[in-house]
Order: C-alpha cells, then structure tokens, then sequence
C-alpha cells in the first residue's frame, strides 16, 4: 500500500486579497500533501476557483449575519469536522484572536505561525522578525512581500516565479483611435477610502489610459458600497470615454467577478484583492500605492506589473484610523500632469519628484520572492540601501544567500538595519 | 456571576499551600479563581544570588526582578478582571503594584497567615490592602487600626477536608469514616507509623524540648519529620527521611500513621518550650481534619475553637509526657476525641468556611462589593443538540448549570473564563465557543 499523503491545514480567515496571497504556500504544500483551508465562508466560491484542488472549510468569521446562535452552530460543527483531522502541519497565518481562536484546538507544536497555547497566543521568530521589520516608521524599507512572508512559513518554498503567470493582456491593442480592443477593468475602491484615488483623480487616469489604449471598453468593477463612486467617476469622465464604459459595481456574484476580472486585458486599481486575483489570473495590473498601501509589502505578484507608489517621508505609520494630518499629502502627485502624460503613452514626461515623489515600479524576482523595481522617478525618494541591506539579511536566514555584490567581496550589514530585523531573543530563547 | 479571584501565592514557604489551599476552597464556594503561580518565577530569581555580585548590585537586580514580577501580576489582573485579588503573606505585590491595583480600583485583600510579633514587616505594607486579614487577635488587631488598616479581620488558620482526610488503617481511624481508595498501605504504615510523631521545622523551642523528650521516652518509637534539624545528634535517631521537606500528601499519611501527633507551636525562644502564644497553627486543624490524634500545647485562641472533648492539650512538658504515657495506653479516647474534633473542624474550621468569612467580610466594607457585571446572555435560538454539549461542558468546567434566562446559571463569559484557564488541547466545540468570544468583540458592540 502506497503511504497516504500527509494532510495540512492553512487557516487563513482574512479577506479576498490575503486569501489569494497565500497561494504560494499553498502551492509549495500542495507538492507534498492534500491542502486544507479554513477561510471565511462568504470566500469559499471564489476560493474554490482560486485553490481547486484544496479542500475548503468555510467558517462564519467576517461574512453573513451577525446571529451568535448561528455562528456557533455553523463554526462548533465546522471545528467539529477540523478536530477529527490527523493534520501534520496547521498553519495560521495570522494573529487575528478568530485565527488563533480555532488554532488553539490543535496540538500547539503542531501549528505554524501564531499558535495557542495553554491560552497564551504565542508567535515563531519568523513572525517576530516581520513585525519588528515592518513596524513603525521602517515600512518603507519593509524587505518582504507578504505573498512570501507566508511562503517563507514553509522551509523550501514553490519558485516564485512558479506561483502566477507572466501577466499579459489577451487582445491585442488597435491602432486604429476608437476602435479599442481591449478591454479595461477599473476597480472603484479598496477597503481603506484613503489607498483610493478620489473620482476626480481616477477620471484622469482612465482618460490617459483610454487614450494610451486607443479606446478600449472600460468595466467599473466593484461591489454594491461602489455604486455611489461609479456614478461620481462618470460624471468627470469625458463624453468620448463614457460611451465605452459598463458599470459591473453591485452587479456581479464573486464567481462572476473571477470570470470578469479573467477576461480583462489590463486592471487599474489601488491595493485590492481584484489586484492580487488579477495577477492569479496573468492580468496586467496597472496599481496605484499610496497612503499605507506599499507596494513591496502587498504589491501585484509576478511578471509584468507596474505599480505607481507615491512615497512621502516622515508619515510612517499612516494609521487610516485617524484623518491624515497631512491633508493626504501623497495624494496630489496623482494629478500631477507628468504622470499623466506618461500614463498616456507620451514620453518624455518627468514624474513628480521630491516630498512626496511618485515611483514608477516594475515586478520583478530574486531567489527569494517578488520585488519591485524603480523604472521611472526619482528612487532616491525611497531608503533602497537600508531595504536591500534587510532583504540579504533575511537571505541569509532562510539560506538563499544569492549572487555576490558586483564587487564580489564581502560586504557588512549596518548594525541599525540588524537591529530591525533581529533581537535578542531570537538567538537566547527556544522557537516560541 | 460568579465572584472572580485572583489569589497570588508566595514565591515559597509556609504560606504557599495555604495559598494553594485557598484557591480550592474558593472554586468550592463558587468563585471563578486564577492563580498567579509566583513559585515558577523564583528559579530565575534565585540565580540572581548565583552572581555573586556585589551588594548594591545584587538588590538592584533584586528589585527589578520584582518589579517585574509586578507587572505580570498587573498583567494577569487587567486580563482576568477580578473582583478581588487576595494575597497570601509574602506575594510578590509590592507596594507599588498596590497603589496601581487600587487606581484602578481593584480590591486587595492579605491573608496574612503569621505571627506579626516575627514578622514586623507588616506594618510597610498592610495599610496598602482594602482587607487584612490576620491570625491574632489584640494587641495585634489594635496595631493595624493605629497604622490606618481600616478592614482589618481575624481569620484564624483552617484545613481543607479534601486533603486531609482520614485514610483506612489509620492508627486512630473510625469504622466508615474512610473511602475504599483512600487507605495506608502496610508499607506506608511501616515508613509513617510511631507511637508519638511530630511534623514540622526545627525551631529553638521544640529543639530544646525534643532533645529532653527523647531522653524521658526512651524506648518509645518517637518520630520527627521536616526541616531545619541539623546538629542535634541527641535527635538524629529520630529524624526521619533525612529532614527533607513533607509535602502536604505525606503529612496526611504522617497524621494518620501516628497514634499520637504531637503539636507543639513554634517559638524564637529556646526557653520557651511552651509558649502559650495566641494563634493557632494550620497543624491543628489539619490533624483534626484528619480524624487523627493530637497533643497540642495551650494556646490562648485555642478554647473558642474546640471544646476540652474535642483536642488533647498540655500546659508543660511534664504535662505532655504525662498524657503521653495516658493516652498511648487509651486507644479508645484517643480515637473518640480524634473523632469529635474532626467533626468540629468540618463544622467550623475549614478553609471554605474561612474564605466565605472573607467574602462576606468584602461584601460588608467594601461598598457596591463585588460590583455587578453585565452578565452576557447565551445566544438565543441554539439548537437542542449543542445546548445539552454546553451543558456538558460546564459540568466538566466544574461550573453550575447554564443559565438560560436573565437570572442565576453560569453565563456566556463566566464559561468563557472559565475555558481560557483550561489547559490542555481544545475540543471543537471549546474553540469554536473562544472564537465567538472573538467574534463577539468584533462585531457585537
């Protein structure tokens, strides 16, 4: 008898775009065993789109009424049915009290990532080490895109460049001004009002882009809560443009925003969970980062999609909580006449530079994950040394040393940036 | 509700199964008790003494350590949210984890189960608990209010009849008094088994009044068991189990091996065999709770506690051999005085009784004690099957039926805390009910 192929558990209980950045460690477990999920019941359709060969087990934790009855029914029998399991690995991803909540009913040496145990939630150095990496006022030289921070949860990891498909529009562009072609999907908003651009600022961008594509159809996406914002948007948005534009926002299920989004020949969005399926689904993505949203933290994973971060020094952390004191000063470059030109097609153009600057950024990988690379604007803005320094330190600790400086000799790494990434409790105390 | 207590034990000592004692005496009585485990904090603290340092230094480390320690009781608190927090003698609350206990208006209560003659200490911190509650009467208690402890409350010592207890095959036990699993094996017999017993510390005292016992009892089968009896060769022959420390189980067996206990109360002073002090110490209710014998010196609280039929006494030394003599010769008294001071320990003098006193005590100085909680309902509308596994569960949590209505029954959050202290792997059900605790804060304001 062929030894039976071990279980593993991914408890992931956040929304759409964290559910779709778990895809690389779940492929990388996928290679050694059957994949189990724990996930937010209202994600379960489009999960079993995402994940088709995982093993769905959907919890009442975000989605559906807020009946206490009905939660504990559905989630006593849901934890029921995950206890029976013989699971060789569980792994919560979160910190979240839900996550650990469920996590806790598991043998605590058994779970990887934030585990319970005798009621005290407890985090791996891996966790540590990217809480005091990212943490206030060090995201901008933040090493690691969660996609791969997740990844990391597993000792070798599926290659990056395994996990989604080089992105690349399925029609090709018309020539002919009118004609378009192509079609353009539009996410309206993300969960945080102030990663979005405002609709008299995203009407200018879809001009350019309309233009750049010679008229392709446009689709607003979005849910019910973006109905109002559809119909600011196309009330700035020129005749020409209009003509072309089908509003999909409230109108479409999860399954039949899979398939919209698959058919789509490029995305504009800010940082949204259509993003992270555009990119699962090999969908060119054109996204715009500002506010906290960060680009090297949860920016489109893999080939061939750029992303338009503005970076203004001395805000971190943006805490979207409270109003900006800053009047969202990272926003006005988005208006700026530079970028839309550049956006147009036109070149020649200049981003806008100094505090805040706008960074044209492009996908790319290493041995470790995806990065993002300064193609246009002024990568100076951004503490590049100090990020680098931080991604050879992690590196190092996941045993992917890379290639050699050009210089080919050994280089230090300043004690701050060690400082960041590692305490000493990492080297004086057990794992947990 | 249930009436929540933290009880924060000693780091050692004497008062560290009274603290253990309390704990389960209160679970008894129906409060929902955590317990801030101060004994697993000492081995790092005493590796502080490994440095050899200097002085200065040392007490520096020292206090920070405590500091520390604090602040992890702090932390518990502000989890936990108890009504109360009682302290046995010698926690690890300091002064001020106490002013910060009381800005945030969480009560504190001292059980201080010493002699406030020995230790004088007591006067730096008594007046920082809400309740104190001691073992001595006057002048003691008169002391307290000229140092401004308002709720000051004599709570003499007691015994927890879940653990000391009477065990078949006993040297005095009653017919029926004893469980089938709870019995003294022969070898037990053999090792715990002396004509006269004593367990307890070698202070001044009983040193000098032992080494002139052995000498008039000899030939008699004298044991000494416990601590600190180093250089008294005179004592040697009778020291058992190479002086280690007795473990709370062992004196149960000790107790109840002996056909006599002999408790004589401890003193600084060497000359003072018998003291006459006031308080009384746990060994005499424990050895009554177990339906042993005892000789116990004279103690000045002693008569309102048992009556001349219910505890054996002695007045001197003399005394003490005399009744010595007598009673090993009158099996049958020795059992029917073990037998009725048993009883008045289960009426009157058990832990569970004290710690109502102290509740009760709370409830009467502390005004609006213990403040009323809003009691989270159950969710309506639970289907039939997972009520009776709810019901299930409380049972196994040790907690009253689950109630449904507006009154009465164990709540949503009293389960709830009482899940959090669970330790071990959770069942499906037990997450499933934390996760809805989660849910709940996120989503139901």
């Amino acid at each position: 008898m062929p030894e039976k192929p071990p279980d593993f558990l991914i408890v992931q209980l956040a929304r759409i775009g964290d559910l779709i950045q778990t895809k690389r460690l779940l492929l990388s477990l996928e290679r050694e065993g059957r994949v189990h999920l724990a996930l937010d019941a209202g994600l379960a359709e489009l999960a079993g789109l995402v994940f088709p060969r995982a093993v769905l087990h959907p919890i009442r934790a975000h989605a559906g009424g807020r009946n206490p009855a009905e939660v504990l029914a559905v989630n006593a029998g849901a934890f029921a049915g995950l206890a029976e399991m013989n699971f060789k690995a569980i792994y919560n991803l979160n910190r979240n009290p839900l996550a650990l909540a469920l996590a806790g009913m598991f043998p605590p040496e058994s779970v990887v990532g934030y585990r319970l145990e005798q009621g005290q939630a407890l985090s791996s150095t891996w966790c540590k080490m990217a809480g005091r990496w990212s943490g206030a006022g060090r995201r901008l030289s933040s090493p690691l895109n969660l996609t791969d921070f997740w990844a990391w949860f597993h000792p070798d990891p599926l290659a990056p460049t395994l996990v989604n498909p080089a992105a690349r529009a399925k029609n090709v562009v018309e020539t002919t001004p009118g004609k378009g072609g192509q079609r353009l999907g539009v996410v309206l908003a993300g969960r945080e009002p102030r990663r979005s651009l405002p609709p008299e600022y995203l009407a200018r961008v879809v001009e350019a882009l309309f233009a750049a594509r010679k008229g392709p159809e446009i689709l607003l996406l979005g849910s019910r809560d973006e109905q109002a914002g559809a119909r600011k948007l196309s009330k700035y948005l020129d005749g020409r443009v209009l003509q072309k534009v089908r509003d999909l926002s409230g109108k479409t299920s999860l399954p039949d925003f899979y398939e919209v989004v698959g058919s789509l020949d490029l995305m504009l969005t800010p940082d949204t969970g259509g993003m992270h399926l555009a990119a699962h689904l090999g969908v060119p993505v054109v996204a715009f980062f500002l506010s906290s949203a960060l680009a090297w933290e949860t920016g489109p994973y893999g080939l061939g999609h750029t992303v338009w971060q503005s970076v203004r020094r001395g805000c971190s952390p943006c805490l979207e909580t409270e109003p900006c004191p800053y009047k969202t000063a990272c926003l006005p470059p988005f208006a700026a006449p530079g970028w839309l030109t550049v956006l147009s097609g036109r070149a020649g153009a200049a981003l806008p530079g100094g505090d805040p600057a706008l960074l044209g950024l492009e996908s790319c990988f290493d041995d470790i994950g995806v990065d993002y690379r300064v193609f246009l604007g002024e990568a100076s803005a951004l503490p590049q040394a100090r990020r680098c320094q931080k991604r050879r330190l992690l590196r190092e600790f996941l045993r992917r040393p890379g290639q050699p400086g050009k210089s080919g000799g050994p280089a230090g790494i300043d004690e701050a940036v060690i400082n960041e990434v590692i305490s000493e409790a990492d080297w004086m105390l057990r794992e947990y | 509700m249930m009436t929540r207590i933290l009880a924060v034990l000693p780091f050692y000592g004497g008062s560290l199964p009274v603290g253990r004692h309390c704990a389960r005496a209160l679970r008894d009585i129906g409060c929902l008790v955590e317990v801030f485990e101060a004994p697993e904090f000492y081995g790092a603290f005493q590796a502080l003494k490994g440095l050899k340092v200097n002085g200065g230094r040392l007490e520096f480390l020292e206090n920070s350590y405590l500091n520390l320690v604090g602040e992890a009781v702090l932390a518990q608190v502000e989890r936990f949210q108890p009504d109360l927090v009682l302290a046995l003698a010698q926690a690890p609350l300091s002064r001020k984890t106490l002013k910060r206990l009381k800005h945030d208006g969480v009560p504190t209560a001292m059980w201080f189960v010493e002699d406030y003659r020995l230790f004088a200490y007591w006067r730096a911190f008594a007046p920082f608990y809400d309740l104190f509650a001691v073992i001595q009467k006057e002048p003691f208690l008169g002391e307290l209010a000229a140092q401004g402890v308002e709720n000051a409350l004599y709570l003499p010592m007691a015994a927890l009849p879940e653990l000391y207890r009477p065990l078949r095959g006993g040297a005095n036990c009653q017919a029926g008094e004893c469980g089938p699993a709870d019995a003294l094996s022969p070898a037990e017999r053999r090792d715990f088994g002396a004509d006269l017993s004593f367990m307890g510390a070698g202070y001044p005292n009983r040193r000098l009044a032992f080494r002139e016992l052995g000498r008039e009892l000899a030939g008699r089968d004298f044991r000494i068991w416990g601590t600190e009896w180093e250089g008294e060769p005179l004592l040697e022959p009778h020291l058992r189990m190479k002086g280690v420390r007795i473990t709370p189980e062992q004196s149960v067996r000790i107790f109840n091996a002996a056909k006599i206990n002999l408790n004589l109360h401890s003193s600084v002073k060497a000359e003072e065999t018998v003291s006459r002090g006031d308080f009384v110490n746990p060994r005499t209710f424990e050895v009554a709770a177990c339906g042993a014998f005892q000789l116990v010196d004279e103690r000045l609280l002693l008569p309102e506690m048992f009556e001349p039929d219910e505890l054996a006494t002695f007045s001197s030394l003399d005394d003490l051999k005399a009744k010595v003599d007598y009673y090993l010769a009158h099996p049958a008294e020795r059992a029917a005085l073990a037998a009725r001071g048993r009883a008045r320990v289960l009426r009157e003098h058990t832990y569970q009784a004290r710690l109502r006193r102290l509740l009760d005590f709370a409830a009467e100085r502390l005004p609006g004690w213990p403040r009323s909680r809003q009691a989270a309902p159950w969710p309506a509308g639970l289907p039939e099957s997972l009520t009776s596994e709810l019901e299930a569960l409380a049972e196994k949590l040790q907690l009253p039926r689950l109630g449904w209505g507006p009154a009465g029954g164990t709540g949503f959050d009293t389960l709830i805390a009482a899940l959090r202290q669970h330790s071990g792997r959770l069942s499906g059900l037990e997450s499933a009910l934390l996760f809805l605790d989660e849910w709940k804060k996120q989503y139901i304001k």
